[in-house]
């Protein structure tokens, strides 16, 4: 079937994931000429990435571990004849496990190399490289020695440093592992607990310390490098707007006014990647204080969630680039040539009930799927009208990503687009964000980490609040009983 | 002419009805909704008559009161007050009019002082004219109303209720006005209150006369019922003797218990050489085209007898009560007895009980009664509560005769003269504690109430606060026609239902799929102003999983022997008495449920421990529906 779309098939590459970013990397290598092998647990049979992909191989029954088995992701691409597996983000995106499993299967990881992954996955040796290159950084402690020899060392750096202080596995990533830690009653109590948490959730007890920066903002930038080490930023982001650590919006570029400060943070970030022999995307995120100093945080080793902001005001195409690097070829761009054009923004449209503490939605059909569209409008979904979501992977249904001039003609897009979204069945994150963009502290672009605890009332929306729905719920309700059960 | 209208107080009133020729007209849509389609003509049809009867220049609109107010919280889920507001914007200049129980308000029995007052002062903000009556013809009963009627400037108009009968003369009608002037004053209307539509014309002629010899310049209002289809006889006959204010309704709506029609009634006075004052007959016409394509959607709530029922002469049934008492003789399968009942046993039961007036709350307990005898076999041997009341005096004296000794024995059993004499008169009822019921009304809605809420939750608790949780929930269904909030069976794959809101707007709901998901939930889809909506519905328990064994009379009494109670009838649970481990004996009270406005206390015939409270206060419970369990004393 295949070669009736005239496509040539001689290069296919496989995509080790799921959701919607399983299908904009698969976009990417359809658009690139090269076959597109998708995989799928038995939960994902009527998920949208194996329809679109050009062949789809069953891993198993999961839930979540096939997409986790490193040797049916090998073995998939072999039988599929994949020369390259695009691991795209979440899964095993930062396990050098497959990169590795990869180089011993003569199979090109789309990725940094397994040693890059491990060190920088690992973040008290992610903070030495960078310590060496002068990068600036947080005060923080290596791995805490086992046992209560640990737990004194958490004391005297919180001693010397000052509460709060964040306890973190140093395995963690993506807001996991992380615990912050007011007094040190609590520190005490609260190393062993972290230790095992580390061990269960990532296999790695380790854990460190790091000093809190109070209310930062969050901002990243990509980066991107070829095996020649040519490495290029893509500029900054602003992803500041999180709930638990977990990021809701993310802007491109970040809305700090001293523009200097953000083109110095940018270009630390390209020494950083340079420092860890950086190949292929990543993102280097930062923390930055009221007083706009600068820490760095961590590299995250894989394409982000986020990745499409930097897209729409860079003009390149970041999935495409990553699989042709991959390949051998060498960056087709330099510094000079990227260009920060207007604003956009990205929000997670989730099926979860933010009044319900987020409570994810899964199980619920979409009944009716209507999606905005125009100028300056960019979705990367992977829900359809009749699609049932699943109860065992996450909640994201699609990333609506606007682009704009100004960041208030952005904004006003958002808007719109949120206002045009139809979405029945689940309930979503559509209409706390309405009420989110429509906030006077995020329309003047002034938030850091702690927006949404400073701005609870943005969860005190109605949700389909209307008179005539109330009505249509009755109408519904005698329609159903076939009579009215109020009016006997 | 000037007209009768909003803003007018009592002198100008009377002065203007007495300085003008022929008589007015008081369209009683209120006791035509009552008495033809169980009360249930919503405010959406009211609102499409507002117009043309604001135009009729009708004396005033009889629009709320009676049980109307208990029934649009109830079941056409509308806000008594809001009601009120609503047409008062679309009716500037027509006097509304309600009719109040006096002590009993809206209600069925007696309310304490201060919310009988509360009461009065929120409603007067909206009704101009105030009938007031009490079925025991018993003037102490209805003072309080009185007076706050008057403070609030309103127009105040008294019955007195009207009987057939060797006790029922003239010269008792006239004391009787007499003793009303004394507490009222000059200043009133005077309203002959004949809810039964009992009498001839020349009998009501008469009574006209007899007061208007002894009070010239009364201002009398006629109220009747054509239910024996000759109201209009007497009404008749009551102008022609001097009265200045008759009622009727609109014929589009008329039918065989409530008012008799407007248009007949000028017709026939016509034909005497009265003239209706001021009224627009062209109006009156165009009320009924308005609303002729609106009955069919209340059909289910016609009586199930179709036709006129001149046997209210013997069972002197009042109008607002025909279709209720047939409609509870249909759902409880004793249509077959109704003649015995109607015919034989209610005018004994009447005659036993004083002859007094088969008005509100009264006549649900003759009716009740009747009903008791005919189908318990044992007469008075199931007496209901408010029965015992009655009999002793708590809703007043009665005003000819006392019932014979026998019914009280029956009753009360042999010591009835002691319980007569310790708990018979009247109660000084307790003023309510009304913060602290403002309080738990706020717990149950989760915000404050209005004082308009506080006044309906006080009259009906639990059918209020349920009614203002629908209100949070659905909205304001009042913009919602009878085609829609009455309809009987689904809607069809495809309609589109169209109406206006509050605001006018009008909005287009078409009725899309049913589907059933996998997990039993039912979607029902349906396109809400151009969007797609879905509502779920979880599976009901098919019918059969659910007993519906229907346990006799004799049944329930034994499993009550056996510490097993169960609900007599359908019934409302209105009050558990007993809390779970409580030790009851023999005659202690259980719960009190009720039924058809009745209360009626089921107590225990054992001794016991009570273990299980099935029961739910507020909630409806059917025959043989589990109550209580009480763990019999092992001796």
């Amino acid at each position: 079937m295949n070669e009736q779309r005239g496509v040539s098939l001689q290069k296919k590459i496989l995509v080790a994931n799921r959701g919607e970013i399983a299908i904009r990397i698969i976009r990417a290598i359809q658009e690139l000429g090269y076959g597109a092998v998708g995989v799928y647990e038995t939960p994902d049979n009527d998920a949208l990435h194996i329809r679109v992909a050009d062949e789809a191989i069953w891993l198993g029954d999961g839930p979540r571990c096939d997409y986790l088995n490193i040797d049916k992701i090998i073995q998939a691409a072999k039988k599929a004849g994949a020369a390259a597996i695009h691991p795209g983000y979440g899964f095993l995106a930062e396990n050098p496990g497959l990169a590795k499993a990869c180089e011993e299967a003569g199979i090109i990881f789309i990725g940094p190399s397994a040693e890059v992954i491990q060190n920088l996955g690992d973040k008290v040796t992610a903070r030495e490289i960078m310590k060496q290159a002068n990068i600036p950084m947080t005060p923080g402690t290596p791995n805490l020695s086992p046992g209560e020899a640990g737990v004194q060392e958490a004391v005297d750096f919180a001693k010397q440093y000052g509460y709060p202080i964040m306890l973190k596995a140093t395995a963690g990533g993506g807001g996991r592992g992380i615990r912050r830690v007011d007094s040190e009653a609590q520190l005490r109590g609260e190393v062993q607990v972290a230790r095992a948490e580390a061990k269960a959730a990532f296999n790695n007890d380790n854990i460190f310390l790091e000093k809190v920066v109070l209310t930062p903002k969050h901002i990243e930038v990509q980066i991107i490098a070829d095996k020649d080490g040519r490495t290029v930023h893509l500029g900054s982001r602003d992803c500041s707007i999180q709930r638990r650590n977990q990021k809701l919006v993310e802007i491109a570029p970040a809305l700090i006014k001293d523009r200097k400060l953000v083109d110095e943070i940018c270009e630390t970030a390209v020494r950083a990647a340079k420092a860890a022999n950086y190949f292929n995307a990543g993102t280097v995120e930062f923390l930055v204080d009221k007083e706009m100093n600068y820490y760095f945080m961590e590299i995250n080793t894989r394409i982000q969630v986020e990745h499409t902001v930097t897209e729409m005001v860079t003009g390149i195409d970041i999935v495409r680039t990553q699989i042709k690097l991959a390949m051998g070829k060498k960056l087709s761009f330099t510094q000079d040539d990227i260009q920060i054009r207007g604003f956009a923004i990205e929000m997670r449209i989730n099926a979860e009930d933010p009044q319900n503490n987020f409570m994810p939605e899964g199980g619920k059909t979409v009944v009716v799927y209507r999606s905005p569209g125009g100028y300056g409008v960019r979705l990367d979904g992977f829900v359809y009208q009749g699609y049932t979501i699943p109860e065992v992977y996450d909640s994201l249904l699609v990333k609506l990503t606007v682009h704009g001039f100004s960041w208030n003609e952005t904004v006003d897009r958002l808007r719109r687009c949120l206002k045009n979204y139809v979405i029945v069945g689940p309930k979503t994150t559509i209409p706390f964000y309405l009420t989110l963009v429509q906030d006077p502290d995020f329309k003047a672009g002034d938030f850091d980490t702690s927006f949404l605890e400073t701005h609870p009332h943005l969860l005190d929306y109605e949700e389909q609040g209307s008179e005539v729905n109330k009505l249509a719920r009755l109408i519904a309700e005698i329609h159903y009983e076939k009579q009215n059960s109020y009016a006997i | 002419m000037e007209r009768i209208k909003t803003g007018m107080n009592i002198t100008e009133v009377l002065k203007t009805v007495r300085g003008t020729e022929g008589y007015f007209i008081t369209n009683t849509a209120r006791d035509l909704s009552q008495s033809d389609f169980k009360n249930r003509i919503l405010l959406h049809t009211d609102l499409l008559a507002a117009k043309t009867r604001e135009n009729a220049n009708y004396f005033s609109l009889e629009i709320t009161g009676g049980a109307s107010v208990h029934v649009d919280i109830l079941r056409k889920q509308v806000d008594p007050f809001l009601k009120l507001e609503l047409l008062r914007e679309r009716m500037p200049n027509t006097m509304f009019q309600t009719l109040c129980r006096g002590v009993n308000l809206f209600g069925y029995r007696p309310y304490p002082q201060n919310v009988i007052r509360l009461t009065v002062r929120e409603f007067a903000k909206y009704v101009d004219v105030w009938r007031v009556f009490d079925f025991m013809n018993h003037i102490p009963n209805m003072v309080a109303v009185f007076e706050e009627v008057q403070k609030a400037g309103k127009i105040l108009e008294p019955c007195i209720c009207f009987s057939t009968g060797p006790e029922h003369t003239d010269a008792f009608y006239v004391s009787k006005v007499k003793e009303l002037l004394d507490v009222t004053g000059d200043e009133i209307v005077l309203c002959i209150k004949n809810h039964g539509g009992l009498g001839t014309p020349t009998r009501i002629g008469q009574l006209v006369k007899a007061i208007m010899d002894q009070y010239p310049d009364m201002v009398i209002h006629y109220h009747g019922h054509n239910t024996d289809g000759n109201d209009i006889g007497r009404i008749t006959a009551a102008v022609k003797n001097g009265a200045k204010i008759v009622d009727a309704a609109d014929h589009a709506f008329t039918g065989y218990y409530g008012p008799p029609p407007i248009l007949s009634v000028i017709q026939d006075l016509r034909g005497d050489g009265f003239e209706p004052a001021g009224v627009d007959e062209k109006a009156v016409i165009e009320t009924s085209e308005v609303l002729r394509s609106e009955r069919e959607h209340y059909e289910y709530f016609e009586s199930q007898f179709k036709g006129f029922s001149p046997t209210v002469q013997i069972h002197k049934l009042p109008g607002g009560a025909m279709g209720s008492s047939f409609e509870q003789a249909v759902k409880g399968d004793f249509l077959d007895k109704m003649p015995e009942i109607l015919h034989e046993e209610l005018p004994k039961v009447q005659i036993e009980l004083g002859n007094y007036w088969s008005v509100t709350p009264g006549s649900q307990i003759l009716w009740t009664t009747a009903v008791n005898n005919v189908l318990g076999g044992d007469r008075y041997g199931n007496p209901t509560g408010d029965l015992k009341n009655l009999l002793l005096g708590k809703y007043g004296p009665f005003p000819f005769y006392q019932p014979p000794d026998w019914i009280y024995e029956k009753v009360f059993g042999a010591d009835w003269r002691k319980v007569l004499e310790t708990e018979g008169g009247m109660d000084d009822i307790e003023d309510m504690d009304i913060d602290k019921e403002r309080a738990a009304l706020t717990k149950r809605l989760g915000s404050d109430p209005t004082e308009q809420q506080l006044v309906i939750y006080l009259q009906h608790p639990n059918d209020a606060a349920e009614f203002y949780k629908f209100e949070e929930k659905f909205g304001q269904v009042y913009v919602l026609p009878p085609s829609i909030f009455l309809r009987r069976g689904g809607f069809k794959l495809g309609q589109t239902l169209k109406f206006k809101d509050h605001d006018g707007k009008e909005h287009v709901i078409e009725i899309g799929p049913k589907e059933k998901s996998e997990d039993g939930e039912w979607n029902i889809y349906l396109n809400v102003d151009h969007h797609e909506r879905v509502y779920l519905f979880k599976e009901k328990q098919a019918a059969g999983a659910v007993q519906e064994v229907q346990l006799s009379r004799e049944e329930i009494a034994d499993l009550a022997k056996a510490g097993d109670i169960r609900a007599p009838f359908n019934a409302n649970v209105s009050e558990i008495s007993v809390e779970i481990g409580q030790k009851v004996k023999p005659g202690d009270r259980l719960v009190i449920v009720e039924a058809m406005k009745m209360q009626t206390p089921i107590e225990s015939v054992v001794s016991g421990t009570v273990e299980k409270i099935s029961a739910e206060l507020g909630k409806p419970a059917k025959p043989g529906d589990k109550i209580m369990k009480i763990t019999l004393d092992s001796n």
